[in-house]
């Protein structure tokens, strides 16, 4: 027998031990792949950008510089920062409030109307999300929808002064993203154990305590999952303010697509990006440890 | 002396569905009650009933004397065990066991004394921090206990607590809590679908079927003198026997059972005027021996008759017999294995069979 | 134009991608989307056999980058002036053969040798426009005939502007009497103020359809596209066009051929086709800009000519943008730093 041979009578075991592995990279494969030309690539072309230079006709330059992120850092740019946060905040606080009880009420309603109320929740996505903006500015205009059925019951009325405010903007946000916090919530309230609501009603609680001390408390992922699909979006949204807001207002996503489309300015735009994506990272990563925290201090 | 609990015609309808129908139902203060009976039977929805999870369609539900029908759980002097536990994830253990304080707004530090209390009663201690993820199934049950129990409640309910945990454990939680129940003087109703575990641990059984109470007794009564023909199938194992009068005189009646076997009983026992009856004989009734009239034989068996082995079980413990007599009538029959010098039955054995006459029980057949 | 811009025909030019394989006899045509009448390129290819393979784009800065990039090979595209400037600069177009093009004649003098093609070598006027204001006679009595009649307290949030930050810029520059194609840090300083009080005035900014809340009777005055404002006058008369007193920005979309087209030929016989009058007057009759075709005007209808969008009577001046290069970075953060500040 040769060496080799001996060699390979030997190893049996640990070729056996090694194949499977072998297979789940391979089973991983398709997602390997999505990830990197969906997620790493798109990221790392941003990042190169976001150090380059832009010549006259709006090519990008291969250079190293720092300006676009010292640009990003000016104080114009910051409050536009803060400001959509802002707006992308209340428009989440406002889902949040808006969206609960409809969550709460489809995911506790009998078996058979679950599916036929989710289905009422995904119907406006059945239209392109600009028909439904426009049918909204149809609504909101002065000589809208809206002011018409005010006047139907106080005549003579000037009406509200809506379309192209701010507030125009934070309907537009919430119609929008509604359903992104109705959804998650409403899979964390079908989950929820009935029981767990017997025994806390069992226990003394009332109606209104039952809510807060159980129902809130174990929903709270589902909230959670919808703050984050609803204020990550709503903070870069632009075609909302554009078309709702008259672009009075702009926000950071207006910004970014400005250096795209208008300023033929990508490495500025994708320094914006950058830093907008270095921010939520790190607002998720600080909410990732919060929370292993918690279950650290509990063991 | 009133009742603790006292369900009065009670009756619930789910649509066109009866799940409880017509019980009437008074537990006194301090019993142990268990509600026993297949699943879908009604039984917890009973327990239900007086918990106030569910309001009755009619009748009417009176906890210490108090007609408490259309009162909410919230307000009821009644805790539950649920079969799940039920225990908040998001809460410690001690947050858990306080909830019913702090729902109640009693002080903290009464609370928290209270809370340490219940915890050592059900022998739990050290795990306070801990959240219900962390903890073993039994350690979970303990868990639940407590937390019904530190609201000092008047009435405990207990829908089939014991049904998750594995055998040994669950056997050692009925001792648990029988011993409780003593210790406490609390009123427990206790849902379950285990025969063993009613027998044990109840001071009454009502056996539940399709909506109504069919039998409500000790675990004796109900053991050996089973009323109906489902009382006696679900608790324990029964012979069931169809009988015909064959003749009647001062004070027994002789009858040919299914088969042909002829046996005799009590008059009092039998129904006045019928002519056929349903008889239930408990397997281990039967005193089996090789010899015609062995010592042990009890001198009242009035029943004596030959029978022939045709199948024979060792269990250990027992013997578990099937018998053909004579007159070609099925018997399953249990023996004790008292003593290693004592009988061994073999399949095939012919053997003579004595059995009392008072342990031949008419049952309802319906 | 730039009026045209809408998000989703962009992304479609994009998806589509420029990659079409060529036969003789095949035209690869780049222009805008909603500029060119299908009519004229089935006419075309009835009468030559030349099958045009038609992709579009909704903004310059699209169609710049993906020549600059290489990307597609084109033979004939329809950048604005500006836009045009900066590709012969580059060298990206290719000199027109005017032998091939008999009927470049009808092309009024004043739309030829303008500065962003000074030899009128590389370019053929397509259709012009300028960016003026359009008024709603009905709501506003007073007369608006210029850009601070328009920015005025008493027309707080009664006003659409364009959302394009050079246009703004652009406006106050003319109000300040400041050249509009030198941009630097002084005359920025001195459009500031001017601008900062402009945005508060402003109710809506939008480039894509200005028209709309005009329309809807959101706001009453507007500083707009000249189609857009064509376009309102022929729904209703009630809106009025103005060239400002103190200048305007006007715009001319040209034909050019690309440097590395393959079909240098049909292209020329495609420019040529539309120079004819009773071609460029189909143009006209779907999207009423200028038409710089003087042939072709004398066959429009005078309703057509009397639109005062189309045609604005009188002699304003008018100016055609350059290439500011980096400058317009300055410029968008004045206004996005202006707007964010209201």
């Amino acid at each position: 027998m040769s060496p080799a041979a001996k060699a390979g009578a030997a190893l049996p075991g640990l070729i056996d031990r090694r194949t499977p592995r072998w297979r789940a990279w391979l089973l991983l494969l398709p997602m390997v792949t999505w990830l990197v030309l969906f997620v790493v690539a798109p990221t790392a072309i941003l990042l190169v950008y976001s150090f380059c230079e832009r010549d006259e006709v709006g090519r990008v330059l291969f250079t190293f510089t720092l300006d676009n992120y010292r640009r990003v850092f000016d104080p114009v740019y910051l409050w536009i920062f803060a400001r959509s946060i802002y707006y992308a905040g209340l428009t989440t606080v406002i889902c949040i409030v808006a969206g609960y009880p409809v969550a709460y009420c489809i995911g506790r309603a009998r078996e058979e109307w679950r599916q036929r109320l989710l289905l009422l929740v995904m119907v406006p996505f059945w239209t392109s999300f600009l028909i439904r903006t426009y049918a909204w500015i149809t609504i909101l205009k002065q000589e809208g929808l809206l002011n018409g059925f005010l006047r139907l019951f106080s005549p003579g009325t000037a009406g509200l002064d809506l379309l192209y405010t701010p507030t125009a903007v934070v309907i537009g946000l919430v119609y929008a993203y509604l359903p992104f916090m109705i959804l998650p919530i409403y899979g964390s309230v079908e989950k929820l154990d009935g029981a767990l609501i017997e025994a806390a009603y069992d226990l003394g609680a009332g109606p209104l305590r039952v809510f807060s001390s159980v129902i809130i408390p174990l929903t709270l992922p589902g909230v959670a999952a919808g703050t984050l699909l609803v204020f990550v979006p709503a903070v870069g949204m632009f075609a909302i303010t554009d078309l709702m807001g008259g672009a009075r207002v702009p926000l950071i996503g207006n910004v970014i697509q400005n250096q795209f489309m208008q300023a033929r300015d990508w490495p500025f735009g994708a320094a914006l990006g950058a830093v907008f994506m270095g921010l939520f990272a790190a607002t998720y990563w600080v909410m990732l440890r919060l929370g292993a925290q918690e279950e650290d201090s509990v063991a | 002396m009133n009742p603790m609990v006292d369900l009065r015609g009670v009756t619930k309808r789910f649509g066109a569905f009866t799940a409880v129908n017509d019980v009437t139902l008074p537990i006194a203060s301090g019993e142990f009650l268990t509600l026993l009976g297949p699943s879908g039977c009604g039984k917890t929805t009973l327990l239900r009933l007086m918990a106030g999870f569910d309001t009755p369609t009619e009748g009417s539900v009176w906890i210490g004397g108090e007609d408490v029908t259309h009162r909410p759980p919230y307000r009821r002097p009644v805790n539950q065990v649920f079969q799940s536990y039920a225990l908040f994830p998001h809460l410690t253990v001690m947050e858990n066991v306080g909830f019913g304080l702090r729902m109640q707004r009693v002080g903290a530090a009464e609370a928290a004394e209270r809370v340490h209390e219940a915890l050592a009663l059900v022998s739990l201690t050290g795990l306070d921090a801990r959240r219900p993820h962390q903890l073993s199934g039994g350690q979970r049950q303990r868990v639940a206990l407590a937390r019904a129990l530190v609201c000092r409640p008047k009435v405990l309910l207990l829908d089939e607590p014991l049904s998750a945990l594995d055998a040994k454990l669950r056997r050692s939680m009925q001792l648990e809590l029988k011993r409780l129940q003593r210790q406490l003087g609390i009123t427990f109703v206790f849902v379950t679908h285990d025969q063993e575990e009613a027998l044990t641990m109840s001071d009454r059984i009502a056996i539940v079927n399709a909506g109504r109470i069919e039998q409500l007794g000790t675990a004796h009564e109900i053991y050996h003198r089973p009323a109906t023909r489902f009382a006696a199938d679900f608790v324990g194992q029964a012979n069931l026997l169809e009988a015909r009068l064959l003749l009647q005189d001062a004070d027994t009646v002789q009858v040919s059972v299914t088969g042909g076997l002829e046996l005799s009983l009590p008059l009092a026992a039998w129904p006045a005027g019928a002519t056929t009856a349903l008889l239930a004989m408990r397997p281990e009734k039967v005193h089996v021996s090789r010899a015609r009239a062995p010592a042990d034989f009890p001198a009242a068996a009035t029943n004596i008759f030959e029978a022939r082995i045709e199948e024979e079980i060792f269990q250990g413990a027992t013997d578990h017999l099937v018998l053909v007599t004579a007159a070609g009538t099925r018997l399953a029959v249990v023996v004790a294995n008292e003593s290693a010098y004592g009988e061994i039955f073999h399949a095939g054995d012919r053997v003579f069979c004595a059995l009392h006459a008072d342990d031949l029980v008419v049952v309802r057949a319906e | 134009m730039k009026s045209h811009r809408l998000i989703l025909p962009a992304l479609l030019a994009l998806a589509i991608g420029a990659g079409s394989a060529r036969a003789a006899g095949e035209l690869n045509l780049f222009g805008w989307s909603e500029y060119i009448p299908q009519s004229v390129l089935d006419g075309f290819t009835k009468e030559t056999g030349i099958k045009v393979n038609f992709e579009t784009y909704a903004s310059n800065e699209e169609l710049l980058s993906k020549l600059v990039a290489g990307g597609g090979s084109y033979d004939l595209v329809q950048p604005s002036d500006y836009a045009a400037e900066v590709m012969i600069r580059q060298n990206l177009l290719s000199p027109l053969d005017p032998r091939l093009l008999p009927n470049l004649k009808n092309i009024a003098p004043e739309f030829r040798h303008r500065p962003h093609d000074p030899a009128g070598r590389y370019t053929v006027p397509y259709m012009s426009g300028t960016v003026g204001i359009v008024v709603n006679t009905e709501k506003v009595k007073t007369p608006v005939h210029s850009y601070s009649d328009v920015f005025t307290p008493a027309f707080k949030d009664r006003i659409v502007v364009l959302n394009d930050t050079r246009e703004i810029v652009t406006w106050a520059l003319y109000t300040l009497k400041l050249p509009i194609n030198t941009i630097n840090a002084e005359s920025l300083a001195q459009a500031r103020p001017v601008v900062a009080n402009w945005v508060k005035l402003v109710k809506v900014f939008d480039s894509d359809s200005p028209k709309t809340a005009l329309l809807n009777g959101d706001v009453d005055v507007g500083v707009v596209w000249s189609g857009e404002a064509a376009i309102l006058w022929k729904e209703n008369k009630k809106f009025q066009y103005f060239i400002p007193t103190e200048g305007a920005h006007q715009f001319i979309d040209v034909l050019a051929i690309p440097a590395n087209a393959k079909n240098k030929e049909a292209a020329h016989k495609l420019i040529d086709y539309i120079l004819r009058p009773e071609v460029s007057v189909l143009i006209s009759e779907a999207f009423p800009y200028t038409n710089p075709n003087q042939a072709a005007r004398k066959l429009l209808t005078p309703e057509q000519l009397a639109n005062p969008a189309s045609y604005p009577p009188g002699s304003p001046k008018l100016e055609t943008f350059r290439d500011i290069g980096k400058a317009a970075a300055d410029v968008d953060r004045l206004v996005t730093d202006l707007k964010s500040a209201r």
